[in-house]
């Protein structure tokens, strides 16, 4: 409870130090907003020409964005303080260890240290994408729909986080080539905004197994648009979002308690 | 009554990798790294009882904050054993570090972009200080380091002494039993200098903290602490009283004379001819074999005297003399 309560103390220190400068926050909020509407714009010029993509309609495709932009925004909001190109910081300049002389949860702590709120302009954004998601596509809404909709919504905030806590976890080791990362968790975020026929199938293969990151959007988005299975897998494969999400969460903690380990026997 | 904190035979050793130049340096860096072992804390032990202050003297690289990363639960040392306030620092860390306070004067632990009082409130809250408590320490804290002035003013905006005294404030809140302070003065003018010399002193004194003390700054030392820990590459050089170690290592005292006449001969008994610069006269003499009333005295017996001045051996060149001259 104690917990739980300071946290959430840390991101309103958080958010009223981002206050503090007003103007720059809502002119943020809406670059980052219109940055990314850019790019969906450019899926839609695409459809005005070819109609559809690997026989996706417009609708559908925005479904699959819109998810990936909400979920991709909120990941980036709340695992802030795990953006390894800033968590590098931490380790260089001592904030870290200030961190360790706390007598609180180190995760929790690295949570409550920043909180980027010009990021719900992108999940503003997204959430438009979405909207419009809703209206050109015909989603037979279930109370089972309705239900695991914002499931598998978590469960890609959770897998995204997980990357941000690998990541900064490498940062202890190295800070040289942690762009690499940037292939799985950006890469990642905009490879899975498009229906995975398109993709190669080595590629898809990597992306099944080695990441199943196919089980976090595509999946899920079959199930709530009732399209059939091209790929031909068992009919479990839309719901093992959860199973992933959480999976994936705490492999990455526990190779965090790793670096951690790794962290006090070496220091920075 | 046991140690608060005991230390024995303390080591930790760092690898760190030697890079080749050159191309082919850099493809062998890749395949064969080479490492060399540092030891940055080469067998050290000591105690400190409950109550004491301490400071803890090397140059840069001699394994002080090495030590002191050790004592706050950062570090793992290779091997030896620590029992702090009766726990081993790096295990049970949250446990550990509710009950010690570290300063590390070149850091701030404070929330930059919000006033000082939200950072002090928040500190409230991680260690969980009764509120009754919070607001006596706070009021007293304020009141000591004089810091009413600055108290709703964003952290970004504060002097450095100003950021200074507040961290130091948020530091203790919780009233910790060991207080580990790393250059708490570094940079500082001489006035925010003495307010937190006083602080120190008031936690160390009033309190009953355990203060271990961390400065380059010999005047802090001076002013403060009675014992002093002294390592140099990664050894205890010395561990034992400040003024032991000054009759021990400080070496020559000097008695500057001024004389009100011209006069042929000055040279005492016993003492090397001395430095002349016109009627300004200055002897060095060995504190331990001769006392400085004995040799006033007789100049005064012989000539006539305007004014004279006995001058300890700074504390500064006794340090440098063990350091440089290795007399340890």
């Amino acid at each position: 409870m104690h917990t739980l309560n300071l946290y959430f103390r840390l991101i309103a220190a958080q958010v009223r130090s981002q206050m503090q400068y007003r103007f720059s926050f809502w002119s943020d909020l809406l670059t980052t907003a219109m940055l990314n509407g850019m790019e969906f714009l450019t899926i839609v010029l695409l459809f005005e020409r070819f109609g559809s993509i690997a026989g996706w309609t417009l609708g559908e495709v925005a479904f699959l964005a819109g998810m990936m932009e909400i979920s991709f925004a909120l990941m980036d909001l709340i695992f802030s303080g795990f953006d390894y190109d800033y968590f590098a910081n931490y380790v260089r300049l001592g904030t870290f260890d200030q961190m360790l002389l706390r007598p609180v949860n180190i995760t929790l702590q690295v949570l409550g240290s920043r909180f980027v709120l010009r990021r719900l302009g992108r999940v503003m954004e997204g959430s438009l994408i979405f909207a419009i998601a809703l209206v050109l596509t015909n989603i037979h809404w279930t109370t089972a729909r309705l239900l695991y909709l914002p499931i598998v919504l978590i469960s890609q905030v959770l897998a995204f986080g997980s990357l941000f806590i690998f990541g900064s976890t490498i940062t202890f080791w190295t800070v040289e080539r942690i762009e690499a990362v940037n292939i799985l968790t950006y890469g990642g975020n905009a490879l899975m905004s498009y229906p995975m026929e398109i993709y190669p199938t080595w590629m898809r293969r990597i992306f099944t197994y080695i990441i199943p990151f196919i089980f976090m959007n595509y999946y899920p988005a079959l199930f709530f648009l009732e399209k059939p299975d091209p790929l031909g897998f068992p009919p479990i494969a839309p719901f093992l979002a959860p199973l992933v999400g959480i999976g994936m969460l705490l492999i990455s903690l526990r190779f965090w308690q790793f670096g951690i380990n790794h962290y006090h026997s070496t220091g920075s | 009554m046991p140690p608060i904190i005991d230390v024995k035979g303390l080591h930790k050793d760092f690898k760190v990798m030697q890079r080749r130049a050159g191309m082919f340096g850099a493809v062998q860096n890749l395949f064969m790294p080479r490492f060399r072992t540092i030891h940055a804390v080469d067998g050290v032990s000591f105690t400190l009882q409950e109550g004491e202050l301490v400071g803890y003297l090397g140059p840069n690289g001699a394994g002080k904050s090495t030590t002191v990363k050790v004592l706050t639960g950062l570090l793992v040392p290779t091997s030896g054993e620590v029992l702090s306030g009766g726990l081993i620092p790096w295990k049970a860390r949250n446990k550990y570090v509710a009950q010690i306070g570290a300063v590390f004067g070149q850091r701030t632990t404070l929330w930059w972009d919000l006033p000082v009082l939200d950072s002090l409130e928040l500190m409230q809250a991680i260690y969980k200080i009764q509120p009754e408590r919070f607001r006596r320490n706070l009021a007293d804290f304020v009141d000591l380091l004089e810091m009413q002035s600055f108290l709703n003013t964003p952290v970004r905006s504060l002097s450095l002494g100003q950021r200074m005294r507040a961290d130091l404030c948020a530091a203790l809140l919780h009233e910790p039993r060991l207080v580990f302070l790393d250059e708490p003065t570094i940079g500082l003018d001489v006035v925010a200098k003495e307010r937190i010399r006083q602080f120190i002193l008031h936690i160390n004194r009033q309190r009953g903290a355990t203060v271990l003390l961390t400065t380059h700054d010999l005047s802090d030392v001076e002013r403060l602490c009675e014992r002093v820990m002294i390592i140099d590459h990664g050894r205890l050089l010395y561990d034992g009283g400040l003024s032991a170690l000054q009759e021990r290592f400080g070496g020559a005292w000097t008695l500057a004379v001024d004389f009100s006449e011209e006069y042929a001969n000055i040279d005492l008994p016993g003492l090397p001819p001395p430095l002349r610069e016109g009627r300004r006269v200055i002897y060095t003499f060995d504190h331990n074999h001769q006392s400085a009333p004995d040799l006033i005295a007789a100049l005064l017996a012989n000539y006539k005297i305007a004014d004279l001045e006995v001058r300890r051996p700074a504390l500064e060149n006794t340090i440098r003399r063990i350091y440089e001259e290795k007399l340890l």
